[in-house]
């Protein structure tokens, strides 16, 4: 329990971190990935924040799909001018899915055969 | 920066009961999901949602007051994508080995997804609102979000589009490495994490931990890359 609340706490604070350089310096990304970043890159030099932010972490991933039941409800709201779109928005979504790993395969094979 | 916390409390504190609707929906769904074997097709969400929006419809509950009263855990989404960062800190040190093939693949296939993506929304003549909405769709659903946040498009279309891809790319990969014959799993792994998110992950994890491993590196990599390039590109492809 004591874990999950110090893990929580990190997170909480580096997500402020983040939001407050974000804002600070006017930059153009989301300021919890710029508060993920800056986790990571301390995490990379020290790893003795890990045990404490194991349990936090896992715990939040494992139910992250909880978390997105109320976005994802917003879907049934979107309205008529959205959905009269989805058959072009479902060919989009698979046909870009198709040619980026495609592509990834043709870059995979080009490069890992070239070392050996 | 007091004002951040403020913002973010006032998110926590507006949380009421429709939370228990989420509650109750996400049961059903996780125990369903798990009964069905943890087929793809029945996930939580999948079942959760629907459940959620006709209980809404019966007590006549619009969405806006639902949304705010699910306030605890939408704010949770960003402590969530914080700790993205513990697994991938933990996959990076395999990164030196395979340094080049990695960082050309990852670097191509992401920026690949989404301008494909892109492009198509404008050769269908799709609306701009759907075109900001889906352009983070190869991406983990909680930077997605966060990005699509940032850039102005519909959260709900997001949380669909992002679920249809992780499900058409798992499909999709299979049929791809068997006719292309790519067998090596890293690289199987990789293509999973950066064209399919989580969702390729958790299938990159029942072949094998390597392969999960890759595609873990591959999914949060491909987040960063993709929030720090699209919020400031995605202007060019807005009449």
């Amino acid at each position: 329990m004591n874990r999950l609340l110090v893990g929580l706490l990190i997170l909480v604070t580096f997500q402020w971190l983040g939001e407050s350089a974000v804002k600070l310096l006017a930059l153009n990304i989301p300021g919890q990935l710029l508060g993920m970043i800056l986790l990571l890159i301390v995490l990379s030099f020290n790893k003795s924040l890990l045990p404490w932010l194991e349990t936090a972490s896992s715990q939040l991933i494992r139910y992250i799909a909880l978390l997105f039941v109320p976005v994802t409800t917003g879907a049934f709201f979107l309205g008529p001018e959205i959905l009269d779109q989805l058959p072009q928005i479902l060919a989009v979504l698979i046909l870009s899915t198709v040619l980026a790993q495609w592509f990834m395969t043709l870059v995979i094979k080009a490069l890992d055969g070239s070392d050996e | 920066m007091s004002d951040i916390i403020a913002q973010q409390w006032q998110l926590i504190s507006a949380t009421s009961w429709p939370v228990l609707l989420t509650l109750a929906g996400f049961a059903i769904g996780w125990w369903i999901y798990n009964r069905s074997g943890r087929a793809s097709l029945l996930h939580p969400l999948m079942i959760a949602t629907p459940l959620i929006y006709f209980a809404m419809q019966i007590i006549d509950l619009d969405f806006a007051a639902y949304d705010a009263g699910n306030g605890i855990l939408n704010w949770l989404l960003g402590p969530a994508t914080v700790a993205l960062a513990v697994p991938l800190s933990q996959q990076l040190r395999q990164l030196p080995a395979l340094l080049k093939p990695l960082t050309a693949a990852l670097l191509f296939g992401g920026l690949f997804a989404t301008l494909s993506a892109l492009l198509l929304v404008k050769l269908f003549g799709l609306s701009d609102i759907i075109l900001l909405s889906l352009a983070a769709k190869s991406v983990t659903s909680p930077i997605a979000l966060s990005i699509v946040q940032q850039i102005g498009g519909l959260t709900g279309l997001l949380a669909v589009a992002t679920m249809v891809t992780g499900l058409a790319g798992i499909v999709l990969a299979k049929t791809l490495f068997r006719v292309t014959q790519l067998e090596d799993e890293r690289w199987q792994g990789l293509i999973l994490g950066v064209t399919a998110h989580a969702i390729g992950t958790a299938k990159a994890f029942e072949a094998s931990p390597r392969c999960g491993a890759f595609a873990t590196l591959g999914m949060g990599i491909n987040g960063i890359l993709t929030a720090i390039i699209l919020p400031a590109s995605i202007g060019l492809f807005i009449m």
